[in-house]
């Protein structure tokens, strides 16, 4: 695919650079504002808990699908698939194994799914969007065959009353999601495994003249998102105490558009995992706002598919000026 | 010796993937099944896969150019309730018009937002699939509009010289002419230069940002064309109709030989992706095998087929090359930046 | 070396085509091959067009059917339409085409299924509905229509809502997927119903959640920021929306008790029922709906007269009869 926006931008302190790195503060406070003037509810303590509530799950992906597009693995299709797989397995497999053994049970499933997109994408040199694609229906089918058609129920149990509860009035999933953030925000920017995903984004022969990993990075960033989107299943299936392998339907969308508004390019080279926090949040906003709002939830696509469009044509915009033409 | 001889016939039967894969459904299907090799059978895959089939030979031409089009499923369905809504107002088949209008018109902001703004088309169209699925929705109020003329579109699946029905017959005849249009007219020629290498195209003289615009143009047509046909035979124009069809499409022009990079692809191949996944489907739903299962399949075929073409036809290195200096416009190296 | 490929694949073209015209004198399948029984069906085959392979409520359906049709003696095949009325439109067309003895159709919308059905009726091929009614038109064209209605269960859960709210106060609906032949016909049914009565009750907002009760907790979450106690009833489109309500209620401390319902008679819901979180839910059986249906059709295919429609109960549950009833699923 021929990508039009060129040359990243550089550290120089160019208004466009500036810009570049201000635009997701400044759309998120943007849209807080919009809130409070719509609702007298929205800059309530419990409301803005509720939005950082409402996508900590499907933030985990989006951290996984930051690195995904940092090496230039374009995206990960088969998301739902392990976040189906991480939950059926997280309830189903409780009756035999005890909640926790379970738990890392589903975890375990959808990092080998992860590991194979990393074998065919890294290794193969597979395209991305196929592989996953591929991998995706074979595992979603696969999971609905085991299943066949019911709704798999979970046992209470201390390891779900946990990822229900509430740490200093921050929901445990939240702190999860920002620990998670935390650990994975200096991976990319300072560890070498980090360096080599933008090295191999960047450009990929250049990156393998100079001895980079190429293979394992690109790999690893699929087996990373497994891992993730299998965290996410495993954390909704305890949280919600049920699961049917439709569960993570459409959540590669909403972890794709958190990177994109975020600022991260999906054909790699740049990007950062707080920059998709940043996305996640802004995601989290749209549809408290649009409930809030008293707006048909139907109109959700058409608010974040404009919000897509402006955030990156102006982004691309600033990058264009700030950079070499 | 020996092992120059594997490798060609590996690479036979990997270019002859389609005739193998129809040879291995045909035997498949007329054992297990009695009259399953008929022209009924024929009639009913060509039939059946005309919509997922205008789809994929829409995307075609935009994968050849190094664009892809995840809005298709989209404008499909606007196409389709534009068609159905405006017969009683304009007519029938100004109304089928109109529903090719809007498939082009939405055709048309996709090549702005990527030419214009300079956005790639992987955002731009995953941003256009939600901005018009969601329009689809608030349109209909989420409801599938009803034709107040189900009687005009019935004969679109009638029957046509015994093997085609009147809308696969249409099918047909596009990809030939697409087909036509790719290998002899220059303008076809160039395509798979912008597709390859879009800077060198441009130093050429080629204006690459016109034949993107034209692809999506084409692919925006051949949705709209998708979704009035498919309408048009069910009476109904349905605002999420579309929302099943991206996937197959996209694995129909994969199974087809059509590369995702760009650069090489042709509507013949897609034709025979196509009608190879039909009849797939069909062999399977004549057996009775669930929908989860024919995934499964299909996902392993999927990849199998891929994984082949790839060891085949080398590691892709020469791929990956051209698709990094196609997307650089000016040749300045890039530096590797970090951000918090 | 063109020359040998291109003769290879003339010759493979060739032998297709020969293949083909080959068949096509055995073309046109098993049609309804008239036997001088018209009472056996054994042997015969019946066209099963299913909404899903894998669902809660239609998985069971399913399993009913092939129990009825084994018990015939009567092959049964089934397709699945995974929820899009054009593909089932398709396979219509496609089981019309092969000339099978019997359609079973589960319908997803009122008019996609009227060509096939026209074709259906074209060749002397007998079809009836489960599940769901469909348009006008196509339902003249059904032999029979088994089933508890969806619409029906709206209109019953918005009476219910009357009853629990005394005629007035504020509700919110957490529909299922929009555009979706349930949610459409669930959400159609009730706010007809609260028009038809002249219901007081103020619908506050409807909000679209999937049928997942992680975008219902979501959507609930926002639902009480925004209306906090004005919501006095909660109409959910299944018992998995509703538990999802019930969990963002928990998570607000709230002190409200709005009275909930739901449809399919899912085992949390029965608890929530007993535990006094959610005022109803609606049951209907759906193994009990794929037999009978197939039953049904089977008597039509022998030449029986059957009734045009078929019901099955739409039994809604309560705290007063949750002891006497099974979970469906």
């Amino acid at each position: 695919m021929t990508a039009t926006s060129t040359a990243l931008n550089t550290r120089t302190s160019t208004p466009g650079a500036l810009f570049s790195t201000l635009s997701v503060p400044i759309a998120i406070v943007a849209l807080l504002v919009v809130g409070a003037i719509i609702s007298p509810s929205f800059l309530t303590v419990s409301n803005l808990v509720n939005v950082l509530n409402a996508n900590a799950a499907v933030g985990l992906v989006a951290l996984g699908m930051t690195f995904v597009a940092v090496c230039g693995g374009l995206a990960d299709l088969s998301v739902p698939a392990n976040v189906a797989m991480g939950a059926l397995v997280t309830l189903g497999a409780q009756s035999f194994a005890g909640p926790f053994a379970a738990a890392g049970l589903g975890l375990l499933v959808a990092t080998v799914g992860g590991v194979v997109n990393g074998l065919l994408i890294g290794y193969l040199r597979i395209n991305p969007i196929i592989a996953t694609l591929g991998t995706g229906a074979v595992l979603l089918g696969l999971s609905q065959q085991l299943i066949g058609g019911g709704i798999v129920y979970g046992e209470p149990s201390a390891l779900a009353d946990f990822v229900k509860g509430s740490f200093l009035g921050i929901p445990v999933m939240v702190w999860i999601l920002a620990v998670a953030a935390l650990i994975l925000t200096p991976v990319l920017s300072r560890t070498a495994f980090g360096r080599w995903n933008l090295a191999v984004g960047g450009n990929y022969e250049a990156a393998e003249a100079s001895a980079v990993p190429v293979r394992f990075t690109k790999a690893g960033a699929f087996v990373l998102t497994g891992l993730l989107a299998g965290l996410c299943g495993v954390l909704l299936a305890l949280s919600n105490g049920q699961a049917r392998p439709i569960i993570g339907t459409g959540y590669e969308f909403v972890a794709i558009t958190a990177v994109v508004i975020g600022g991260t390019s999906l054909f790699g080279g740049s990007g950062s995992v707080l920059r998709t926090v940043g996305g996640v949040i802004i995601t989290a906003l749209i549809g408290n706002l649009i409930i809030l709002g008293g707006l048909p939830t139907q109109a959700t696509g058409l608010v974040t598919g404009a919000i897509v469009v402006v955030a990156v044509g102006i982004d691309v915009y600033f990058r264009r000026k700030g950079g070499r033409e | 010796m020996r092992r120059l001889d594997l490798r060609a016939t590996g690479r036979t039967a990997v270019r002859y993937r389609l005739l193998v894969l129809l040879v291995i459904v045909a035997i498949f299907g007329s054992i297990t099944i009695v009259d399953f090799f008929s022209v009924d059978t024929l009639q009913s895959v060509l039939n059946r896969a005309t919509v997922v089939g205008f789809l994929a030979l829409g995307l075609t031409p935009v994968l050849i150019a190094g664009q892809i089009d995840l809005s298709i499923g989209s404008i499909l369905s606007m196409a389709g309730i534009t068609t159905i809504a405006l017969q009683p107002v304009i007519g029938n088949v100004p109304a089928a018009l109109a529903g090719l209008g809007v498939g082009v018109l939405i055709g048309a902001v996709n090549a702005a937002i990527v030419v214009v703004f300079k956005i790639s088309s992987l955002v731009a169209t995953l941003a256009t699939l939600l901005i018009f699925a969601s329009l689809a929705l608030l349109l209909t109020d989420s409801q599938p509009v009803s034709s107040t003329d189900p009687i005009f579109g019935i004969p679109l699946t009638g029957d046509l010289l015994a093997v085609f029905t009147p809308r696969s017959a249409l099918f047909v005849a596009a990809a030939i002419l697409m087909f036509v249009w790719l290998r002899f007219t220059p303008s076809g020629r160039n395509l798979y230069a912008v597709g390859s290498n879009a800077a060198a195209a441009k130093s050429a003289g080629i204006r690459s940002n016109a034949y993107i615009v034209a692809t999506f143009l084409i692919s925006g047509l051949f949705a709209g064309a998708a979704g009035v046909l498919q309408s048009l035979s069910t009476a109904t124009g349905s605002p999420v109709a579309g929302a099943v069809m991206l996937i197959p499409a996209i694995t129909a022009v994969v199974i087809g030989g059509t590369r995702l990079e760009g650069g090489r692809g042709s509507s013949l191949a897609t034709l025979g992706g196509v009608v190879a996944l039909g009849a797939l489907t069909m062999m399977f739903e004549f057996n009775g095998v669930p929908a989860y299962t024919q995934a499964i399949y299909t996902g392993v075929l999927l990849i199998v087929l891929i994984t082949l073409d790839r060891l085949v036809s080398g590691d892709g290195r020469p791929t990956s090359r051209t698709l990094r200096r196609a997307r650089v416009e000016s040749p300045t190296p890039r530096g590797i930046q970090e951000e918090a | 070396m063109t020359i040998r490929r291109n003769i290879v694949v003339a010759a493979s073209a060739a032998a297709a085509l020969a293949l083909a015209l080959a068949g096509c004198s055995s073309g046109g399948g098993g049609a309804a091959s008239a036997d001088g029984d018209t009472g056996s069906v054994e042997g015969k085959e019946i066209c099963y067009i299913t909404a899903a392979n894998s669902h809660p409520y239609v998985t069971p359906a399913n399993e009913g059917a092939q129990a009825a049709a084994d018990a015939a003696g009567v092959k049964l095949t089934i397709v699945s339409e995974e929820f899009s009325p054009q593909t089932g439109a398709e396979q219509l067309d496609s089981c019309v085409a092969r000339g099978v003895d019997g359609i079973l159709l589960w319908p997803l919308d009122d008019n996609s299924y009227l060509p096939g059905l026209l074709k259906a009726e074209q060749e002397g091929i007998p079809v009836v509905a489960i599940d769901t009614t469909t348009g006008e038109d196509s339902m003249a064209l059904i032999e029979s229509f088994v089933g508890a209605d969806k619409y029906d269960q709206g209109k019953i859960s918005a009476q219910q809502l009357e009853k629990a709210l005394g005629g007035e106060g504020g509700i919110v609906i957490i529909a299922g997927q929009a555009g979706n032949g349930t949610e459409i016909a669930r959400t159609g049914g009730f706010m007809d119903e609260l028009e038809a009565s002249g219901s007081k009750l103020e619908v506050l907002a409807t909000v679209n959640a999937d049928f997942d009760q992680q975008k219902a907790l979501v959507a609930s979450r926002d639902l009480l920021t925004k209306f906090g106690d004005q919501i006095k009833g909660v109409y959910a489109e299944d018992d998995t929306m509703a538990k999802g309500f019930q969990q963002a209620l928990a998570e607000s401390g709230l002190a409200i008790t709005p009275f909930i319902v739901g449809i399919n008679g899912e085992k949390g819901a029965f608890e929530s029922i007993k535990a006094g979180t959610q005022y109803s839910t609606i049951i209907q059986p759906p193994f009990r709906n794929g037999e009978l249906a197939i039953e049904t059709l089977i008597a039509v295919m022998k030449g029986e007269t059957v009734d045009e429609m078929v019901p099955l109960e739409n039994t809604v549950v309560d705290a007063e009869n949750v002891d006497d009833n099974e979970p469906a699923m």
